[in-house]
This record gives structure tokens, sequence and C-alpha cells, in this order.
């Protein structure tokens, strides 16, 4: 009689590996290097695929099932936000400015991070890596709707929220997160892994989530919260994907250490000059404040990726030569980042202010060292300029950093009197940069960067005028017709927020919401 | 009331506390479980109840959802046992391990020695034998106090019948290592527990093996390559030993004997304060530094298992880690406890 033996049942490893890498094969009928033909092209030398753990286990099925109902949950809590008015239940009309910065910043990121995903998705030779980017390239698809869902609720009420993926491709300010996602995507895989995957989503990912979803449960917008929410579920998958990278190609061979360290010092970087605006809107933009960029930086980046080179450099990882600048710099970033945007306050999606008394006293609280010193006279003068009818716009175009994008409004390391240029000569043409940091990522690869988009450059060339335009027209408005160009309502979506369409319908509304009149 | 744990795919039975979560349980039981946020967030730590019953505490409606609940998922984070359970986690599993189920024993000291001005040999005759693996530790009841405890490495090979032995180095002030030190002395009864940890060889992987040990933290590696040697093993053995003085260095010629017996057994012996003078003609210098000699700075192919004081283990990684062993084949006898997850600590690494 035949004995059945019970099978043993597989364990949760074995049978991922089974439903997921073990489905690849090994292509015969076309070399290896043509199939992945961007594997070796950045030196990155990798011997043994089979040593990639899969830093997570969710099988597709099991996916669909927990972001679908995950989904179902979210847009449930959406539906019921916007039924019962709950915009008219935010802190202040000011607070709806930082989240049109979330809509045209930082949402299309998240479709470009699917699109860089779904790439290196394809490009890596082994089976396991592609899984778990593909994975995550649709977690980012995700984000990506459904954050145009939580946030387009405001766009039936307010202004600067109705277009904007045309805006991200045209503005002058959109030019910093856009060019920053091409730099990752138009890089080999193995860069995109360390830019987006290591340097973005684990070391600064929470400078942006915090801000912005704590930002939000605090000034009451549920919708916003919700998302975040639901995304973070997916985050915590995002973030072991990028360790498990950075540890895999460290391990497989000690050539490829210098190569992540110079991307890993370009990228922490570059992610830092990206989150300028972020630091500016954590202290100037949230009428209730979770807590100063200065603090979020001291937990966020500091403290916990203080704690992760430590553990890096068992690696040789060292921590990036930034570092020291960046340190030195968060006494003063929001507030120079404030200043350029109240500036050029004619020419964004948003509008801008002058803090409250009040405000000024809770950023001379939290800056001792900087604020009363070299911010606030600056910023009580344009107040009381404003107050005599005389706000101040700036109508000339500044000058841009080739590599970050950003005006040149950062000052000099040690000296904030004084700002910081930097230029080099390169095949006869003179570049231009805000910092030390940003012109060393130009020498290692000027002949990327040299292509530059800059906004200014393409406003000065007449490339962002609406189709049609006649610049040698007589009465011609060069400034009139970039706005056109970005398809903002001058007057309308920006400039100041005093006495703006915004600040008037939000207080009548919620009058109403509260009076019978 | 205390409830009983098991975890799949190891087969391990755990007591959890009342207000202990799952995944401090395991943590402290050293068997660690992927998890992040801690406090019910992110998902991370999410394993299948096989059986039982768990109250899922204050796990996110949108990191467990309710279909996850009915299917009996949970939060390790924050769920907390409502009666016996059997869990699933994503745990490797381990083909070595033998999961020997925890009891109680009582035994006589037999004789306990001075291997050095500081490190006293304990010998216990139980009255029945413990089944252990190599590099096990058990709970010694401490006689100066009630309840009082304390986990010490065995470093006995398990074949060694009823009789175990345990390397105690006295801590200035300590309460638990002065009892044993300066009041116990042969004929006395003693009650311990055990077997504990998951420190042993794993040998189905059959690899070159590499034992680091500093001080008193000799006892498990002492137990595992006594073991291995009586069985033998068939791949080459190295025992790298760090003392501060050659008074320090027990089981000198113990171990100068047996790499003599067995030419797949090297002995390299290291001391990082020997007076200048002596007639030590070993390496001078610590344990890691003796390894990177040793093996010319390439570990590449072995497995390492280090055992020692924190910040011997620390460097010993870092040397390990730079002659290009990674933590899959590093294998150390620290815990993670729940301070260790509040603590600022990068998920880089998991165990090491």
């Amino acid at each position: 009689m035949d004995m059945q033996v019970p099978k043993k049942k597989l364990g949760l490893k074995e049978r991922y590996t089974l439903m997921t890498r073990d489905l690849a094969w090994d292509t015969t009928y076309q070399p290896k290097e043509k199939v992945y033909p961007y594997a070796d092209y950045e030196g990155i030398k990798i011997h043994d695929w089979d040593k990639w753990e899969d830093p997570f286990r969710l099988t597709m099925d099991a996916y669909w099932k927990y972001q679908a109902e995950k989904e179902r949950k979210l847009y449930a809590i959406i539906d019921a936000y916007s039924q019962s008015n709950g915009h008219l239940g935010v802190t202040d009309a000011r607070y709806l400015n930082a989240i049109k910065i979330f809509l045209t910043a930082v949402t299309p990121l998240e479709y470009m991070a699917h699109r860089g995903f779904a790439h290196v998705g394809r490009a890596f030779p082994g089976a396991g890596a592609r899984v778990a980017c593909q994975m995550q390239a649709i977690d980012e698809m995700r984000h990506a709707q459904t954050q145009i869902h939580s946030l387009s609720n405001y766009n039936k009420y307010y202004n600067g929220f109705h277009d904007a993926p045309h805006m991200f491709d045209r503005v002058w300010y959109l030019s910093v997160p856009k060019s920053f996602f091409d730099d990752a995507i138009t890089a080999g895989p193995f860069e995109f892994i360390v830019s987006i995957g290591f340097s973005f989503e684990y070391v600064l990912t929470n400078l942006l989530f915090v801000p912005f979803v704590s930002g939000a449960a605090y000034n009451g917008d549920m919708g916003t919260m919700t998302f975040g929410f639901s995304a973070q579920s997916d985050e915590a998958r995002h973030m072991t994907l990028g360790l498990e990278c950075i540890k895999f190609i460290l391990e497989q061979d000690p050539a490829n250490l210098p190569i992540v360290q110079r991307w890993i010092d370009k990228w922490c970087w570059r992610g830092v000059r990206l989150l300028s605006i972020v630091a500016m809107m954590m202290d100037y933009m949230l009428p209730k404040r979770v807590m100063s960029w200065k603090e979020a930086w001291e937990i966020y980046f500091e403290e916990n990726g203080g704690a992760l080179f430590k553990d890096l450099a068992r690696y040789g990882i060292k921590m990036p030569a930034c570092a020291e600048q960046i340190r030195q710099e968060k006494e003063h970033l929001s507030h120079q980042v404030w200043s350029a945007f109240y500036n050029y306050s004619g020419a964004t999606d948003f509008h801008t202010w002058m803090p409250t008394e009040e405000e000024m006293q809770w950023l001379s609280q939290k800056y001792p060292d900087t604020f009363d010193q070299h911010y606030r006279p600056r910023f009580e003068f344009w107040r009381e300029q404003q107050q005599k009818g005389n706000r101040f716009y700036n109508k000339t175009l500044p000058m841009l950093c080739q590599t970050c994008q950003i005006p040149m409004l950062f000052t000099e390391p040690g000296d904030p009197t004084k700002i910081c240029y930097r230029e080099r000569d390169y095949k006869g043409s003179k570049y231009h940069f805000c910092s030390d940091h940003c012109q060393h990522i130009f020498d290692n690869e000027p002949e990327k960067y040299v292509q530059a988009w800059l906004p200014v450059h393409q406003i000065y060339q007449g490339n962002c005028f609406p189709e049609g335009s006649d610049p040698t027209a007589p009465g011609f408005d060069p400034l009139a017709a970039v706005l056109e160009h970005y398809r903002l309502n001058a007057g309308r979506d920006n400039g100041d927020f005093e006495g703006s369409e915004d600040q008037r319908n939000f207080e009548a509304w919620r009058g109403m919401a509260k009076r019978n009149d | 009331m205390a409830y009983a744990l098991t975890i799949e795919p190891l087969g391990q039975t755990l007591e959890v506390e009342d207000d202990q979560t799952v995944l401090d349980a395991c943590l402290r039981a050293g068997i660690w479980l992927p998890h992040a946020c801690c406090h019910g967030l992110c998902a991370t730590c999410k394993v299948q109840v096989v059986d039982g019953e768990v109250d899922h505490g204050e796990a996110s409606d949108f990191a467990l959802m309710d279909f996850e609940r009915d299917e009996g998922k949970t939060l390790a984070c924050c769920a907390r046992l409502q009666s016996d359970v059997t869990i699933e986690a994503d745990i490797d599993e381990e083909p070595d391990a033998r999961n020997i189920p925890v009891e109680d024993f009582h035994g006589t000291v037999t004789r306990i020695e001075q291997l050095t001005p500081t490190i006293k040999g304990l010998f216990v005759e139980l009255d029945r034998p413990l089944d252990f693996q190599a590099g096990q530790y058990i709970n010694l009841d401490i006689g100066a106090e009630p309840g009082m405890s304390r986990a010490f490495s065995l470093a006995n090979a398990p074949s060694n019948g009823n009789e175990v032995e345990l390397n105690i180095r006295i801590v200035p002030g300590g309460r638990g290592t002065t009892w044993i030190h300066e009041s116990l002395k042969a004929g006395d009864r003693v009650k311990l527990s055990g077997p504990y940890g998951r420190f042993f060889v794993r040998e189905s992987a059959a690899r070159p093996l590499i034992f680091m040990a500093g001080g008193s933290g000799l006892s498990s590696p002492r137990s595992m390559i006594l073991d291995l040697l009586a069985r033998g093993y068939a791949q080459p053995i190295t025992l790298v030993y760090g003392a501060r003085n050659r008074a320090e260095l027990y089981y000198h010629d113990d171990f100068v004997a047996l790499a003599a017996a067995h030419p797949a057994f090297s002995y390299v012996p290291a001391l990082s304060d020997e007076p200048a003078g002596s007639d030590w003609d070993g390496f001078r210098g610590f344990a890691h530094e003796a390894a990177l000699a040793h093996f010319r700075e390439d570990f590449r192919g072995h497995q390492a298992y280090l055992c020692g004081p924190p910040v011997m283990i620390d460097a010993c990684i870092n040397a390990l880690m730079q002659g290009r062993l990674f933590e899959r084949d590093i294998h150390t006898e620290k815990f993670f406890s729940a301070a260790d997850a509040q603590q600022v600590r990068s998920p880089l690494f998991r165990k090491i």
C-alpha cells in the first residue's frame, strides 16, 4: 500500500520565489547584453543576481486585493470630505497654497517615479529586482492618481489648481522638480535606483511626508491626510527596496563603492536643494505649524540619516561632503526661499504673504540665531510697504543655477549677507551655479547639464510665449505673454494673498456655513 | 496570564507576557521579524495567524484592512495574544535549528575552577541530561535573590552527558556574578532553564568556519568547535581568540593541542595588552586585527560566528565586511530588544 507522505508546507519566502523570480527564464535566441542593454555601461559590476534578497514578499494577487480595498476606503473618505464641504474646515485659506505646491510640484513627480521604476523594472538583468521595481512602479502610478483625486476637490472652489500637468512642464519654478527627476530617469538603471530608491525614498522622503501629511492633519485637510495614511504602507516597502539595492550593489564588487559614493553625494545634495521649497512651506505656509524645518531636518536627516550613514560606513560609504553646508543652511533655507517666492509672486500659481507678528515671533523663537538678525527687518519693511499699497514685486528675471535650476538665492556658507555665485567655462560658454556642490555635479557630467532647459534662458530666447505671438509687435508685453503660456491668470492665481479672490471667497463661504443670513 | 506563541516556519515556541506584543516577544527571543514603524501604520510586520486569537491593538485601518483581519492577518507590532497562538511569519527557515523545548533542570555544583584572574569555570552535574545545540545558553537561578537569574552560554560540547560547564567573568558590582564568584561552592544545589538562543552552526551550508571570541565569549565557540571536531566536520575551522594578556587567555594549551591533532582546525590567539617584554610569540593586537592578518583581508566564502563584548563584535563585523563577508554569513550572539527598536538605529542591517 502506498503511503501518502504529507508535503511540507512552503514558507512565505519559498512561495514568493516560486511565484515571482522563478517564473523568469534565460534568453536563448538573443544574447543577454542585447536583452539588457543598460546593465553594464555605468560601471557597476554584478556577479550574482541570485544574491538579491527580496525586500518584501507581496505577490500580485495579494497586491490587487489589498490596494483595491485601501482605495475603496480612501475614496469613501474623500467623498465624505467633499460632500460635507470639508474645504471650509481648513485652518485658513492660506493653507491651500501649500496644497497647490503639492499638486503642481510633487504629484507629477509620483508619475515620473512610476516611469522611472517601470524602466528599471525592465532594465535590471535580475528577476528579483525587476519584480520589486515593477511593483513600486504601480505604487507610484496609484499615488499620482490618488493625489490628483484627493486634491482636485479644491479646484472646484479655489484658483491655481486648474492645470497642474501643463504647468509642470512650463512654469519656471517647477523646472526644479522636473529637472531633478529628468536627471534621475535619464541616468542608467543603477544610478536611478540609488538616486530615487535609496537617496530620495529612504533618506529624504520623511521630510516631504511629515510637513505635507502631518501639515494636512494639523490644518484640517482630511482628504490629503487620508491619502498620506493610505500611502504610508507603500512607502515602507519603497524604503526597504532602496536599502536592499544599496546593500546588494555594494556587496557585489568592491569596484562599485566609489561609483555609489559619487551618486550618494550627488543625489543627497540634489534632494536637499529640491526640498528647499518644502522648507519654506513648512515654516511659512502652514497656518497651524507642525514643527520648524530646522527641527524636522534635525530629526529626519541628522538623527535618522546619521544612524544610516554610521551603518553604511561598514561598507566604506562616507557621509556626503555637502552635509556640513546643509547643517549651516538649515538656519537660513526657509527664509531665503520664501523671500524669493515673495519677490516673484507675480509669476507663480499660488499666493504669498508676509507673516503676521505672531508668526514672526514663532520664527524668532525657532531660529534664534538668524531670523531677527537677517530676515525680520526685511520682512517688516516689505509688510510696511504692502500696507501702504506698495506691495513689492520683482519684475526682472533671476539667474538660475545650471544644475538645480533654482534662482541664485542662497548665501555663501558662513556669510548670510552675501549671495553665493559659482561659475565654470565649458566649451566656450559660461555656466552659473548656486553652490560648490552643484558645480561639482556639473563638473562630473558637463555634457548632461549643458543641455538643461533653463526657464529664464528659454523666456529670453522667446520660447515661452503662446503660439503665434509676435514679440516685435508694438505694445507686446513679454511677462503677460509668458503667464498666458503658463495658463496662469495673473492677479487671480497669484500675487499677494491679502485681497485675493481665494481669501474673499473662503471668508464669505465660511461665513455662510456658520450663519443664516 | 502568559500565552504560548509558536512561530512558523521555525516551529519555535515562546512564552509571551500579557502586555507584550508579538514583535517584542520575537525580538527579545532573538527572532528577527521584518518591522519598521513599530506603531501599526506601515504594515511591514504583517503576519498570518494560523491558530488562536489575537487583539489587533492600535493597527491602522489602512495598514490592516478588514478583509485581512477576517483572513487572520495581524500586525506583529500591535498584536497581543488572547490565547495560545501560532503565527506564520516572513522568516528564513533554518534547516539546522533543532528547536529544542526549554525545560527546567536541577543539579549539583561539582567544582569551580579559576580559569583566569577574572573568569571562573562552573561545573554542574545535572540530575538528567540537558539536550542543546552547541552555542546555546541557559538561564541560571541566582541564589542571592529570589526570582533572579542570569544568562550564560554553555561551554561544553552537547555530548558531555549530565555535566555542564559555564565560564563566568565577574562583573564588578554585578550581583549575579559576584554571588557565583564569591558565595557558590562545590556541593551546592542549583536550578537552571534552557536551552535558549539561535546561535548555532549552520552546518548544512558546508562552508569553512571562522569563530571570533573575546574574553569569556569563548564559551559558545568552544562548545561549537569541540562538537564539530568530535563529529568530523569536513570544512576548515579557525578560532580567533582575543584576550587582554596571557593570564586572561584560558584553555590556550587545549586549543594548541587540538590544532596539532586536527589539520582542519587553526587556532589564532591574540593579546591586546600583553607586556612588551613577555615571552608571548603569538599575535599582539585585537582579535579583528589578528583575523585580518590571518586571512589576508579576504573572508569570502566563509561563515563567521562572533561572541564577546559589544565593542569587539562591532570591530569584528567591520573587519569581516572590509574582507567582503556580509550579513548573511555573519552570526552573533547579540539580541535585539524593544529598547533597540526604539533607539535611533538604521534598518540597514537586521541582525548584526
